[in-house]
């Protein structure tokens, strides 16, 4: 035992030092903020200059009407109008659309909206054409006053008065509030949990996905330059894999710690009480369990190696592994109940991070969380024996790279 | 303190060791000697508990191996490695620590040797600031700071310059008064010849000669020919009485036929070439060496150990 406190001291003190830690604990928060944020704040970003909108209007109803509420309802912030309504009309539909096209490739307007009847004339149909297709807020605005200049001519045909039509458009406000076990209504919306998932997974992933890496490399670097063989007659081999793991994790749970502090502190600024302290504890299980699992799994998969190239290649494997759950972030909050996520807990490779996307969005059931970090402990001690095995053997394996065959045959006979 | 019989490790049906069985005492400087691929570094990796034998056993001052093994044993392995970004003090301080060395006891025991090897100035450096000599005396610090009484050291010269040559050698003496077990390995058999109060030359896995240096060199008889000479000695090869000649430059090593007339022998190389020193002597390890090992590699070409 205490050779492993050795090693872990040692691991945690060389690894703490390196550059490579430092840069991972202040650029990682900064990049995790970055990919999440920044889309957002760049479509948000309000325009700086007036945009000319065209459009065409086959039905001759609504292009007059669209082009007063749009240029009356959206300013800049220096007063002058956000949009400029330009009415296209060259005789028939095709070459109204065509010099609209031109217009647009001539960069003279932003885009344009198409309204065409369908052949009966009861019903409208309308597209917006841009070359930025992405300028949500542009097309939804133009969705919106379309939607409201339609619904007022078809209200004004069915012969109401200017104020009913008035009082039928108002607008109402809509949110979503996330409801927690007991009941209490939390804040957030959906914006901001799928945030708070998204942070929290690419926190995992990084972490796992370096530790994994500095575990890998300090083998690697040992195996080269045959430091091994003076650390394995020193304490077992068990003891110095041990020793690797536990001070690599407190290296991790360092990390996560430093960054949870910036994170609530920012939070606390700015007075939203992002997590809970039960799914806060669950999240730290979970991490920790994970951690020690992939820990095993970098171990296993890298102590037979002999050079960074080769351990390159392994990492990438395992990083896709990781990076899976982070692609089902979304699909998963459109549906946190789904059988499919619920199959997924159960394989450990995705407990950790499902479940963590599952406490999110909506606290799974005890036995649920029972289970599955039961199954993640039972899945951790099978890891780590499995790549103490491998470990004993492939620590002391030189030159030829050993080939699965040979590895399955550590692992039977240790 | 150590004693090896009838080791045997083969590696997917290649034999490593055949048959290797020695006795290490107290206060003894032990050479273990071989050419490449002799299975000597596979016979330390067994002692050392790195790798477990297929047969033989491994006793320690009688028992068998224990945790508490671990730390009566030093280590210096033949390739030179250390944490190129740590510094030198922290590492030394690692090592000691793993063979169960407290931290305080630890930091006494390597400044002192630090001094001893006159690295004093480097003690706060990074490892990767030393030149490749100083690596190599932390390293042997790292194998001694416990005060083991059993110290394994594979090729401890090599890499070193003759001034620091000379501070290991005394060191060993000192070892050897200190009643520790010293194994070591060289390919350097004038130093072997000079430190080793035992040797045990191992070839293809097996024991070819072994024991107490003197009686060794008995055993081969003492009827060899030093020569110092000027002019081409290619001739010493194959001239009566010459049973074996291995020839430097401007210099031989003759062993001699017991029938062997010494009078007509020198006569008949001094018609040849211009002598300068004749010396009767025991032959040396480098002779016994290649003779029992059986291959003469060409002059300058040192066997590895």
């Amino acid at each position: 035992m205490n050779k492993i406190l050795v090693v872990a001291r040692w691991e945690f003190m060389e690894k703490v030092k390196s550059k490579l830690f430092l840069i991972g604990l202040f650029v990682t928060p900064v990049i995790i903020l970055a990919v999440s944020f920044l889309p957002a704040v760049f479509v948000t970003q309000e325009d700086k200059s007036s945009k000319v909108v065209g459009i065409i209007d086959e039905s001759g109803q609504v292009a007059p009407e669209f082009a007063r509420k749009l240029e009356s309802e959206y300013h800049l912030s220096n007063g002058q109008p956000n949009y400029i309504v330009r009415i296209i009309s060259e005789g028939s539909l095709d070459s109204s659309v065509a010099a609209a096209t031109q217009l647009v490739v001539r960069d003279e307007i932003e885009g344009f909206c198409v309204v065409t009847k369908n052949p009966a004339g009861d019903t409208l149909a309308a597209e917006y054409r841009s070359k930025s297709v992405g300028d949500v807020v542009l097309s939804s605005r133009a969705e919106q006053t379309l939607r409201e200049v339609v619904t007022q001519v078809r209200a004004s045909q069915l012969g109401l008065t200017a104020g009913a039509v008035k009082t039928l458009l108002s607008k109402f406000d809509f949110s979503i509030s996330k409801l927690s076990k007991e009941g209490e209504k939390e804040e957030g919306d959906f914006m901001k949990i799928f945030f708070k998932v998204l942070i929290f997974m690419m926190m995992m992933f990084f972490l796992i996905a370096t530790s994994g890496q500095i575990l890998v490399r300090s083998v690697i670097e040992e195996k080269s330059n045959r430091i091994v063989e003076i650390l394995v007659s020193s304490c077992s081999p068990t003891e110095l894999m041990s020793g690797k793991v536990l001070g690599l994790s407190a290296l991790g749970l360092t990390q996560l710690a430093f960054w949870a502090l910036i994170g609530l502190s920012v939070a606390f600024q700015s007075g939203h009480s992002v997590i809970l302290p039960s799914e806060g504890l669950l999240l730290v299980l979970y991490f920790i369990l994970g951690y020690l699992f992939y820990a095993a799994i970098f171990i296993g998969a890298g102590s037979p190696l002999n050079t960074e190239q080769e351990a390159q290649q392994i990492n990438t494997y395992l990083i896709l592994l990781l990076v899976l759950p982070v692609m089902l972030a979304t699909p998963a909050m459109k549906d946190p109940g789904a059988l499919w996520l619920r199959v997924l807990c159960y394989i450990p490779f995705f407990t950790p991070t499902v479940m963590a996307l599952r406490i999110s969005i909506q606290m799974p059931s005890a036995w649920e969380i029972l289970a599955t970090s039961l199954l993640m402990v039972a899945a951790v001690w099978v890891a780590m024996v499995v790549a103490g095995r491998i470990f004993r053997i492939g620590i002391l394996s030189t030159g030829k790279t050993p080939r699965l065959k040979d590895i399955v045959q550590w692992v039977r006979t240790g | 303190m150590l004693s090896v019989s009838h080791l045997r490790k083969e590696f997917d049906g290649t034999v490593a060791v055949a048959d290797v069985s020695f006795e290490v005492r107290r206060g003894e400087v032990f050479g273990l000697l071989g050419p490449n691929g002799a299975g000597k570094t596979t016979t330390i990796r067994a002692i050392l508990n790195i790798l477990q034998p297929d047969s033989g056993t491994i006793l320690y001052d009688g028992k068998p191996f224990s945790e508490a093994v671990r730390n009566a044993v030093g280590y210096l392995p033949e390739e030179r490695g250390l944490y190129k970004k740590s510094k030198l003090l922290d590492t030394i301080l690692y090592f000691g620590a793993l063979r169960g060395l407290s931290r305080t006891k630890a930091r006494g025991e390597a400044l002192r040797w630090l001094k001893r090897l006159n690295m004093m100035e480097h003690v706060q450096h990074k490892v990767e600031e030393l030149s490749k000599g100083n690596q190599q005396k932390i390293q042997f610090i790292t194998a001694v700071l416990h005060d083991p009484p059993l110290i394994i050291l594979d090729e401890p010269f090599s890499g070193l310059d003759p001034i620091n040559q000379e501070l290991l050698k005394d060191i060993f003496l000192e070892l050897k008064q200190a009643e520790k077990a010293v194994i070591f390995s060289t390919h350097q058999m004038d130093q072997a010849e000079k430190l080793s109060d035992e040797i045990c030359l191992i070839n293809h896995g097996k024991v070819v000669v072994a024991g107490a240096l003197r009686d060794v060199k008995r055993r081969y008889g003492s009827n060899a020919l030093a020569l110092e000479f000027q002019g081409d000695g290619a001739f010493l090869e194959t001239i009566a009485g010459v049973r074996k000649a291995i020839l430097y430059g401007n210099s031989a090593e003759l062993q001699l036929e017991a029938s062997a007339n010494l009078r007509d022998l020198i006569a008949l190389v001094n018609e040849r070439v211009e002598l300068r020193k004749v010396e009767i002597r025991e032959p040396s390890l480098q002779a016994i060496f290649l003779e029992a090992v059986g291959a003469a590699l060409p002059a300058g070409q040192e066997a590895r150990a």
